[in-house]
């Protein structure tokens, strides 16, 4: 122990939960005017370019050692490596006579102290990104290479970059301090997501390097020189909380009249499970599996597949997770999937596709099937119209899970729903006997409905008034899935919309999925509502 | 500002096309890195110029540049007007104004949501 040192507290909030001990790690911060002194300007032009092109390439080395998530966060970075813009900012600071290093670490503070200013929190989190972009190129240029520091320190430094978050052995403990940072910053969704204590806007404080640090992240709390007695009440209070799964308070809501209604999280994209808290929701009612076509290698890839399903099932613990099998075709398709010129919505897509090339179904299949094992799955047919192709998907999975028990593999079948977004189908679930469960899917009903394309904006209006004949569709959907005893629910836009509430309770809906940064209205909207969709106020 | 370095349109049918659309941001977190990154990739697939306006401001910036996307600071609410010309321009707009109203596909490909 470096000399007596003061017990001192200081607050921040709460980034990443957990309890963290380890010696400080003190960030180094860049002294521009410590930077060599420039060549000829065309020689420093050269350099510049040859720290991009070496940064760009060892981002991308990066991507392909990364998860899906890491990956998103970094090609965002390459992207801005990529824009002409960035170096022709630092060109300009050349050519008036700066060091590459200096014209580059000038350039890039100045557009940073711009988004720093952004009056939107998402967006200023993003300043990180953009330094962690400068501190590469610029560890390119001098030769210097990135800062890493001893497994198991806690980080204590203004903020933390992405790369080096990545680049960094978390296995062995510790955590981050950070004086600025953001709660909404690429850094304190990772951290989220591996689980490593995180305490941002302490503001700056003083302390020495090698110093021990307590880190309470969940109460916001950074001990310097912590007593043995405050650290075991830290653990101690952390390990009572996990044991315990968080109630899912969010997971469903009551209406005015003591209904409870159930609010499951839609997800487009794996990114968003280390940002989005799974307490907060009766897990995924929508889980959009496109994300992996803007990839062919990751489409065709099963390991790919099982490894996001996995994810999505250790993000909801123990509440159930829904994945909608590819939805491709007419507008979006893969290039190798027989793609067609027809923009129609009405064409070769959804499950008429995944049956028409069924190697692609049977792939994901396979990746559903194996991880059936990990949580409690559920797999939703898009754009069934008719009883028979959900047969043969049912089949489809049959054979295929009869494949895996030949490998070896344990499998269960999860349970098969269907989507209701083709109103003949919508008219006559009671002929889908096979369907285990029915889930609204409004967007696309909307626009079958009205006829009314909803990309065109020319008949926008007709879309959009198209709301109550959905919700009279829904109603004797509903209606039918009741009898039924089968569960249904509604998992397109019109369920984000407080404005749709009232008409789709009344309509008997009792499961929603919503956009994650609709929950808080939605939730709001249902408390004020009775069951039938009145709102409270009127009724009293 | 305008990557004018791009080979003017040969003599076709929309090569002289110039078009121009306005449209209010309603993705929960503005235009900060993923769509970004989705809305320069998209402008960057089409040969026309693409350049943006954003809330009245007058000053037209490269829609293909993430840097000045990044670095006008759009967000929820925002009213963008963007602008082509140019081979393939009336294509590109509706592209773009496609992928605006559906949220940049919350970064990713579906171009239907449920």
């Amino acid at each position: 122990m470096a000399g007596a040192l003061e017990i001192q507290e200081i607050q921040g909030l709460c980034a990443s939960p957990g309890v963290a001990v380890g010696t400080v790690h003190l960030a180094v911060e860049v002294a521009a005017d410590a930077l060599p002194p420039g060549d000829s300007p065309a020689a420093d032009r050269e350099k510049l370019r040859r720290a991009v092109a070496a940064a760009i390439a060892e981002l991308k080395a990066l991507v392909g050692r990364s998860d899906e998530e890491s990956a998103g966060i970094l090609d965002f970075q390459i992207e801005m490596l990529l824009d002409p813009v960035l170096v022709e900012m630092a060109e300009e600071r050349i050519l008036a006579g700066d060091g590459a290093a200096l014209a580059w670490v000038a350039a890039l503070d100045h557009y940073i102290a711009g988004i720093e200013e952004a009056p939107d929190e998402q967006l200023r989190a993003r300043a990180a990104d953009v330094v962690d972009i400068r501190n590469r190129v610029l560890g390119a240029l001098t030769g210097r290479a990135p800062e890493d520091f001893a497994p198991g320190s806690v980080f204590v430094g203004k903020d933390l970059q992405p790369s080096l978050f990545l680049a960094h052995d978390w296995t062995a403990g510790g955590g981050i301090v950070l004086f600025d940072g953001s709660i909404a910053s690429h850094v304190a969704m990772l951290a989220r997501s591996r689980s490593v204590p995180m305490i941002v806007a302490t503001g700056r404080f003083e302390v020495a390097d090698g110093a021990r640090l307590l880190v309470d992240a969940k109460e916001g709390r950074v001990v310097i020189a912590p007593e043995e007695a405050r650290i075991r009440e830290a653990k101690s209070r952390m390990a009572e909380a996990r044991p315990a799964e968080p109630p899912r308070a969010g997971g469903t809501i009551e209406t005015a009249d003591g209904v409870a209604i159930r609010l499951s999280a839609i997800i487009n994209d794996p990114l968003e499970f280390g940002s989005i808290d799974p307490s907060l929701f009766a897990g995924i009612g929508l889980m959009r599996t496109e994300f992996l076509m803007t990839s062919p290698t990751d489409a065709f890839n099963e390991e790919r597949h099982y490894e996001i399903y996995r994810q999505a099932l250790r993000w909801a613990g123990d509440a159930p997770v829904i994945v909608r099998m590819l939805d491709l075709g007419g507008d979006k398709t893969l290039p190798d999937l027989g793609a067609r010129k027809s923009e129609s919505f009405m064409g070769l897509r959804g499950i008429r596709l995944l049956l028409a090339r069924p190697e692609l179904a049977r792939l994901q299949a396979r990746a559903l099937l194996r991880a059936t094992a990990h949580g409690r799955l559920g797999v939703l047919l898009p754009m069934v119209t008719v009883p028979d192709e959900l047969d043969a998907m049912s089949t489809i999975f049959e054979e295929e899970s009869a494949v895996l028990v030949r490998r070896g593999v344990q499998t269960r079948m999860p349970e098969i729903g269907m989507m209701v977004e083709v109103p003949a189908a919508a008219l006559m679930l009671d002929r889908f006997s096979r369907s285990a469960f029915f889930s609204f899917g409004t967007n696309d009903l909307a626009q079958y409905l009205a006829a009314a394309a909803r990309d065109d904006r020319s008949v926008a209006e007709l879309y959009d008034a198209a709301a109550p004949a959905i919700c009279r569709l829904i109603a004797g959907g509903v209606a039918l899935a009741d009898a039924m005893k089968r569960p249904v629910g509604i998992c397109g836009e019109m369920a984000s919309e407080p404005r749709h509430i009232p008409a789709l309770l009344a309509a008997g809906l009792r499961n929603f999925s919503v956009a994650p940064n609709r929950l808080a209205d939605i939730r709001s909207a249902i408390g004020g509502l009775y069951s039938d969709g009145l709102a409270a106020a009127e009724k009293s | 500002m305008d990557n004018r370095s791009r080979q003017q349109a040969p003599a076709a049918g929309d090569a002289q096309g110039y078009c121009q659309t306005e449209i209010e941001v309603t993705h929960g977190f503005g235009l900060h890195a993923r769509p970004s990154v989705t809305f320069t990739r998209l402008a960057k697939s089409f040969p026309c110029t693409v350049e943006i306006e954003v809330n009245g401001s007058q000053v037209w910036l490269n829609g293909k540049s993430i840097v000045k996307i990044m670095g006008a600071r759009i967000r929820r609410g925002s009213i963008l007007k963007i602008r082509t010309r140019g081979l393939r321009a009336a294509e590109a707009i509706h592209a773009l104004q496609a992928l605006v109203e559906r949220d940049f596909d919350e970064e990713k490909k579906h171009g239907r949501s449920a």
